[in-house]
C-alpha cells in the first residue's frame, strides 16, 4: 500500500535550560531561513502541521517547531510533581534562546501565537539583534483575567474537557469544524494544570506595560497578525499594540485566536505576503 | 426564545454522550424573561419559561435579550459566537454554582449554539 509521506521530521535532544536538563522535542521541514514556531499555551507543536507542509515555505524557510517542556511529547524535567508547572517570562525566553542556541540558528525569524505572539514582544525588547524578524500571532501586550483559571486544573473537574471547551470557542464559526476539532484535541490531550500554567504567563508575569516603546522596529522588523474572532486578544489590542510600535497590524478575516491550526488555508494567504517580505 | 432546547437536544444522542453523567438545572436569563431547564443524563427534559416565583436552580446565565439574539445568529458576530466572549465583554454573567457549567463547557457552548438556525459544527 501506498502512503502519502509529510516532508516532516521529528527529534529529540537534551537542553540545558537554566541550569537544569529538558528533553525537548521538535519537528523541522524545508532548507533555508531558520523558521521557528511557538505555539499556544496548553497545546503543542503539532499546531503547525499545516507550514511544516507548506511547499512555498518550505522552498525558502526551514520550518522547525518544538513542544515547550511539559508540552507534547517534550517532557517534564526529573524529580517534580503534578501542579508544578508555572510558565515565567524568564523561563520562557530561556527555553526560545537555549533552543535556538542548541540548534545553532544564526538569526532565526521567530513566529509565535497568543503566549508565543506575547514573548516574541520580550524578545523584541531584550535581543532585537539576534533576530531577522518577529511575527506575532494574537499579540497584545497585556491580558486582564476574565475568567477564572483555577477551573483549568481542579481535580473534580476532567482537564482535558474543561481546557477543549475553553479552546474551542476561541475559533471562528467559520473555521472548518474537522480543524477546529483537531485544534481543540490538543487542548484535550494537555498534562494536568499545564494550560493554566502557561496562563501564569499571559495573564501575570509576561504582562508589559510602558516597556512596549522601547521595541524598535528599525532594529528588527516586526510584524503582526490577528485573527478577527479572537476575544483573548482582540484586533483592536493587537492595533493599540502596532500602534505604539508605528507598524500596522493585519486583521484576519473569519479565524480566530488559533490559525494556523483552526483554519490553515485561510491563514496561510495572510502568511505568505510577510514571509515574502522577510530575507 | 429557549423553548427549542428541548426538541434540539433529544434529536442529538450525540450531544447527550457528552454528558451523560450529568444532571442539572439551570436558568436562561434575559432583559424580558427567564427560561428553567431541566437536564438529565446530558438530554433536556424541559424547558419552562417565567417568570417563577421560587425557582430551584444550579446556576444562572444572564445576558440581555440583544445579546441572546446576536449569539444566536447563523453566524455570528466576533464578540457574539461564544459564551466565554460574551464574558469578556462582559454582557453575560455566570451565576450559582459553576461546576456542572465549567465541568461540561463544551457541552453546554453547543446545545446553546444548537439554536442557530443553521449550526456551523458538526452533528450526529
Amino acid at each position: 500500500m501506498k502512503i502519502e509521506k509529510e516532508p516532516i521530521s521529528g527529534q529529540y535532544g537534551k537542553f540545558k535550560i537554566d541550569g537544569i536538563d529538558y528533553r525537548i522535542y521538535w519537528e523541522e521541514a524545508g532548507q533555508g531561513i531558520p523558521l521557528v514556531c511557538l505555539h499556544t499555551a496548553g497545546s503543542d507543536g503539532r499546531q503547525y502541521r499545516a507550514l511544516l507542509n507548506d511547499k512555498k515555505i518550505l522552498e525558502k524557510f526551514r520550518v522547525i517547531v518544538f513542544d515547550m517542556p511539559w508540552h507534547g511529547k517534550s517532557s517534564p524535567p526529573e524529580n517534580t510533581r503534578v501542579g508544578n508547572y508555572k510558565l515565567s517570562t524568564d523561563f520562557y525566553i530561556s527555553q526560545i534562546m537555549s533552543f535556538i542556541n542548541g540548534l545553532e540558528l544564526l538569526k532565526p525569524v521567530v513566529m509565535g501565537c497568543s503566549i508565543g505572539g506575547r514573548i516574541i514582544l520580550h524578545l523584541a525588547i531584550n535581543f532585537p539583534d539576534k533576530f531577522r524578524a518577529l511575527i506575532g500571532l494574537q499579540s497584545a501586550g497585556h491580558l486582564d483575567p476574565y475568567y477564572d483559571i483555577s477551573w483549568l486544573h481542579r481535580q473534580d473537574v476532567h482537564g482535558g474537557e474543561v481546557c477543549g471547551g475553553i479552546a474551542y470557542g476561541l475559533m471562528a464559526p467559520t473555521s472548518p469544524e474537522s480543524d477546529k476539532f483537531e485544534t481543540m484535541w490538543h487542548y484535550m490531550q494537555g498534562g494536568p494544570g499545564i494550560f493554566k500554567g502557561d496562563l501564569f504567563f499571559y495573564k501575570f508575569d509576561g504582562n508589559i506595560g510602558n516597556e512596549i516603546k522601547k521595541i524598535d522596529n528599525s532594529k528588527c522588523p516586526i510584524y503582526l497578525l490577528t485573527g478577527e474572532y479572537d476575544y483573548s486578544a482582540t484586533p483592536e489590542e493587537t492595533k493599540s499594540l502596532a500602534d505604539t510600535i508605528g507598524i500596522e497590524m493585519v486583521k484576519m478575516k473569519n479565524v480566530g485566536h488559533f490559525p494556523m491550526s483552526e483554519n490553515p488555508k485561510e491563514f496561510l494567504k495572510y502568511l505568505h505576503p510577510v514571509l515574502n517580505k522577510i530575507n | 426564545m429557549f423553548e427549542k432546547l428541548a426538541e434540539k437536544n433529544n434529536k442529538r444522542q450525540s450531544l447527550a454522550l457528552m454528558a451523560q453523567y450529568l444532571n442539572t438545572c439551570f436558568i436562561i436569563s434575559t432583559t424580558e424573561n427567564e427560561y428553567l431547564v431541566n437536564i438529565e443524563k446530558g438530554v433536556v427534559k424541559n424547558v419552562e419559561k417565567g417568570p417563577f416565583v421560587m425557582p430551584s436552580y444550579v446556576f444562572k446565565l444572564k445576558a440581555p435579550e440583544n445579546e441572546w439574539l446576536k449569539f444566536l445568529q447563523h453566524t455570528p458576530q466576533p464578540g457574539s459566537h461564544d459564551i466565554i466572549a460574551m464574558l469578556r465583554r462582559k454582557v453575560l454573567k455566570f451565576e450559582g454554582d459553576l461546576h456542572p457549567l465549567m465541568s461540561h463547557l463544551l457541552y453546554f457552548k453547543l446545545l446553546l449554539a444548537s439554536l442557530r438556525p443553521v449550526e456551523s459544527r458538526n452533528e450526529n
